[in-house]
């Protein structure tokens, strides 16, 4: 629980804003999250707020679940770790399933994208939100039996933010916070000092940032050899690139709201197979329970079968069509109305229609969207498609005549085909579009020299690039729209941007962040260094008699509340 | 004859050299990143990949780094995979015998069938059921395996429920059982390997009953059968032998689609794995192996082509 008095301000003025009618009842709940209120004190501001809908939304799973059945061995199918995990690095979806099954972050992400308490029991900003205070769960104990405190955080968090070490989550973590910065206050509270005000530091210690898992102060880069983690399951056998197989952790801290110990199965097997067609024929013959992530692609039979359910997720991850303005034609005075222009040539409803059947959310260009992001504003402009304003851009920008472009892409998921989808929409406008396609690593390589100038994704003039989910737009922003971000294939450098993105991460006033969203959105519309068609849908698929798997994105996967029913 | 065996041996030891460094240089050369990279991924500075690449050497010269890696190699050390941090000859070993077990059981279906099919056709040359043999086999030859693979796997895995879908049984099954598994992957490689096998077998029969020993044989009286086996069966199995022994190689080691698609641990899946994450120890030393099995074969298949026509010296 937060502190009583941070609690009692904020939870008013989060009040107060959904009686102005600023915010929804929605969005209270995910605010109320990010500032660490407890499921209770979120219940009361509810409450506080009137009328009977309590704004939270079940699971799909959780439609129509039976009494929990605890036992059972589960079977579940995935990809392969590229590497062999090791939480500090681990960027792919095989690795991430993996660890996430033994070791358990401060925080984990609902469905929604709000936030629930994990080893962390509550968090609190202080008034400048640049110090952030944790306290920690009492009574959790590693699997090797040593007792979790203060010092596995700050261990863990220190060796994240050592370059030494090699972790993404230095790159996430760029900017707000540093070695050092991180205090063992007391066996169970840990202080953040942040190098800057950041509202969204929270979800930056969650489990949407992968590699802030928390490992025990001793942890020497052998989790396979010594899996020891204070997670629901045991890691009983690693069999590169074939399997992993789990035991439920006797020791888990985790209990069910009727006391129950969780987790509820006794094992699980982890089969790995790179193939998603062969991942998806081994569900439907009946040899597999549940695939953590299912493609679109080819899915369609998996939505047919009558024995498995395909799960609906409301997940953030994006295809970033990115315009590298420090390239031609996208630079100088014409390039802003030249990037409107091919935002104006495409048709999001055919293309969501033709990508994913119609199933992920639009997007305008804009991360503050509302539809996936409760606590942002309205989106400035719900772009449609408009040959007659793309053709007047052009015209504005000297091009009345056409003009060609490349893009570039590898050839992963479905890019290949929005590729040819922006290729299709845009010549009615006069711009040919060049597809450029690359091998997955041939886009991703670059001069080890040089990586960041040399490599294609963040250096070719116009590229899709594709994003797993992000909890929360600041997140986004802050990994690819800043100019310090290291991730920027826009090469973005708006000033006013900038300034109002800081103040933006400075505040908790929900209403000040509401109108400083409102102008970013804008900005980002306005400038549109980058497209932003849809937030992709996440599906997840299992037996029909398979219930309580959670996790958001494509990465999580808790299974600590898995059980298989009765068939 | 020992003579030569030995020299073909002997041989095989400068063509392993130069497979080893024209595998480092094309892996250096044409597989975009490094094992840093490969290891961290996208997302990590320059500067951490350096780090890393310094630690585990791969930023000194590519010449050094090669004879790092061959000089630990001949003396037995294979050294260990960067990727998966484990050592790699029994990751090797067993991704080898995986690919062994299955590139012999195809072996076991597919060399008796398309003989016997190609015999029989060149056997009755012209004959509809000459056409019918011929082209159905070529036909299934141009599918390629993953869609052959995908459509069994569907049939018999999804729908009929006849085959398990995946190649690998559970850990401690006895062997009749490995082979249970094998059934469905083998039948992709079959489908390609059936038409180019048994057109050859058909060549080299109509070939041979077109030769005067043949009529000879016929007008003296001999019985069918005799004739067939005796006399047009071994001679025709020369050209036959000569390509089931180039085949060997391309199935222990290429079989990477039907590996992927049935989920088999075998060695063309760590090669290609390996050669994109730059993970060169695993690639070399799973290169060489396949280069090895593939000389053996072709020696063996000189060996058999020899004994059935003694008419043919080797190297004469």
């Amino acid at each position: 629980m937060a502190s009583a008095k941070f609690e009692r301000e904020y939870g008013q003025h989060l009040v107060e804003q959904v009686l102005k009618g600023k915010m929804t009842r929605r969005q209270l709940l995910v605010r109320a999250s990010v500032f660490g209120f407890s499921l209770t004190a979120a219940g009361q501001l509810l409450a506080a707020c009137g009328g009977d809908e309590d704004g939270t939304e079940a699971s799909p799973s959780a439609a129509g679940m039976p009494e929990p059945v605890l036992g059972g061995h589960l079977k579940w199918i995935g990809p392969a770790p590229i590497t062999e995990p090791d939480p500090v690095t681990i960027y792919d979806q095989g690795g991430i399933v993996l660890v996430y099954q033994f070791l358990e972050y401060l925080i984990d992400l609902n469905n929604d994208n709000s936030l629930r308490p994990k080893l962390a029991e509550s968090w609190t900003p202080n008034d400048t939100v640049d110090v952030w205070t944790f306290k920690l769960r009492s009574g959790v104990t590693f699997n090797d039996g040593s007792p979790f405190g203060a010092e596995d955080v700050v261990t863990t968090m220190e060796r994240v933010l050592d370059p030494d070490n090699g972790s993404g989550a230095l790159s996430q973590l760029n900017g707000v916070l540093s070695p050092g910065g991180i205090k063992a206050v007391d066996d169970l509270t840990v202080e953040f000092h942040l190098d800057k005000p950041f509202a969204d530091f929270p979800y930056m210690v969650s489990s949407g940032n992968y590699n802030t898992a928390i490992l025990p102060r001793t942890y020497k880069g052998d989790i396979i050899k010594n899996p020891v983690g204070t997670g629901p399951f045991l890691l009983d056998q690693y069999v590169p690139k074939q399997k992993a197989t789990f035991k439920k952790n006797p020791t888990y801290w985790g209990k069910d709201e009727q006391g129950r110990q969780l987790p509820y199965l006794d094992t699980t097997e982890y089969t790995m197979v790179e193939d998603n067609a062969a991942q998806n024929l081994q569900l439907q013959s009946g040899a597999q329970d549940l695939q953590p992530q299912t493609v679109f692609q080819g899915a369609q039979a998996l939505f047919q079968d009558p024995n498995l359910r395909v799960d609906i997720y409301p997940g953030t991850g994006i295809r970033e069509v990115a315009f590298n303005i420090e390239k031609e034609p996208w630079s100088g005075a014409s390039g802003k109305q030249l990037r409107q222009a091919v935002a104006y040539c495409l048709d999001r409803v055919a293309i969501n229609k033709a990508l994913y059947d119609g199933r992920s959310n639009l997007g305008f260009d804009t991360f503050w969207d509302p539809t996936v992001f409760a606590g942002s504003p309205a989106v400035p402009e719900e772009r449609a498609q408009d040959y007659e304003k793309a053709k007047a851009l052009l015209s504005e920008a000297g091009m009345a005549d056409g003009m060609k472009i490349k893009l570039t892409f590898a050839k992963y998921l479905e890019n290949p085909q929005l590729a040819q989808l922006i290729q299709e929409q845009c010549k009615p406008a006069g711009i040919t579009v060049e597809l450029d396609q690359l091998s997955y690593d041939a886009y991703y390589a670059g001069d080890d020299d040089d990586y960041y100038g040399t490599t294609p994704w963040l250096n070719a003039a116009m590229s899709i690039t594709e994003w797993g989910s992000r909890p929360a737009p600041g997140i986004y922003a802050a990994a690819m729209l800043l100019p310090d971000a290291v991730w920027s294939s826009s090469h973005w450098d708006n000033k006013d941007f900038v300034d109002t993105f800081n103040q933006y991460e400075s505040t908790a006033d929900e209403g000040t962040r509401m109108e400083l969203a409102t102008k970013l959105s804008q900005l980002q519309q306005d400038d549109t260094p980058i497209l932003v068609p849809f937030f992709i849908t996440q599906l997840r698929t299992q037996k029909k008699n398979v219930y309580g798997v959670e996790g958001p994105g494509s990465f999580y996967c808790d299974l600590s509340r898995c059980f298989i029913a009765q068939a | 004859m020992l003579r030569l065996i030995g020299r073909r041996l002997l041989l095989m030891i400068p063509t392993l050299i130069l497979v080893s460094i024209l595998i480092f240089a094309l892996a250096e050369v044409f597989v975009p990143g490094s094992v840093g990279r490969s290891i961290l991924g996208p997302y990590v500075t320059e500067e951490q990949v350096q780090l890393l690449n310094e630690r585990l050497g791969a930023d000194r010269p590519i010449v050094v780094r090669y004879l790092s890696w061959a000089g630990g190699f001949v003396t037995g050390d294979w050294g260990d995979s960067a990727l998966l941090k484990v050592p790699v000859r029994p990751l090797v070993m067993e991704a080898f015998w995986h690919s062994l077990l299955l590139a012999g059981f195809a072996l076991v279906l597919i060399v008796p069938a398309s003989i016997a099919l190609g015999v029989f056709a060149g056997l009755r040359r012209d004959s509809v059921l000459d056409r019918t043999i011929t082209v159905s086999s070529l036909s299934m030859t141009v599918i390629p395996e993953f869609v052959s693979g995908v459509v069994l796997l569907y049939v018999f895995a999804v729908w009929l429920k006849w085959l398990p879908v995946t190649a690998l049984p559970p850990d401690g099954s006895p062997f009749y059982t490995r082979l249970y598994y094998l059934i469905l992957p083998a039948i992709p490689l079959m489908f390609l390997e059936l038409g180019y096998i048994a057109r050859m077998a058909r060549v080299g029969t109509v070939q041979v009953l077109s030769m005067p020993y043949i009529r000879t044989a016929v007008l003296k009286g001999l019985p069918r059968s005799r004739v067939v086996f005796g006399h047009v069966l071994r001679n025709a199995m020369v050209p036959t032998v000569t390509v089931i022994g180039s085949q060997v190689g391309w199935l222990l080691g290429g079989l990477v689609v039907v590996e992927k698609l049935f989920n088999y641990p075998g060695i063309g899946r760590l090669m290609v794995e390996a050669a994109l994450a730059h993970d060169i120890p695993l690639l070399e030393a799973s290169v060489l192996l396949v280069a090895v099995v593939y000389m053996i074969a072709n020696l063996i298949a000189d060996i058999v082509v020899a004994l059935l026509n003694p008419r043919i010296r080797m190297g004469g």
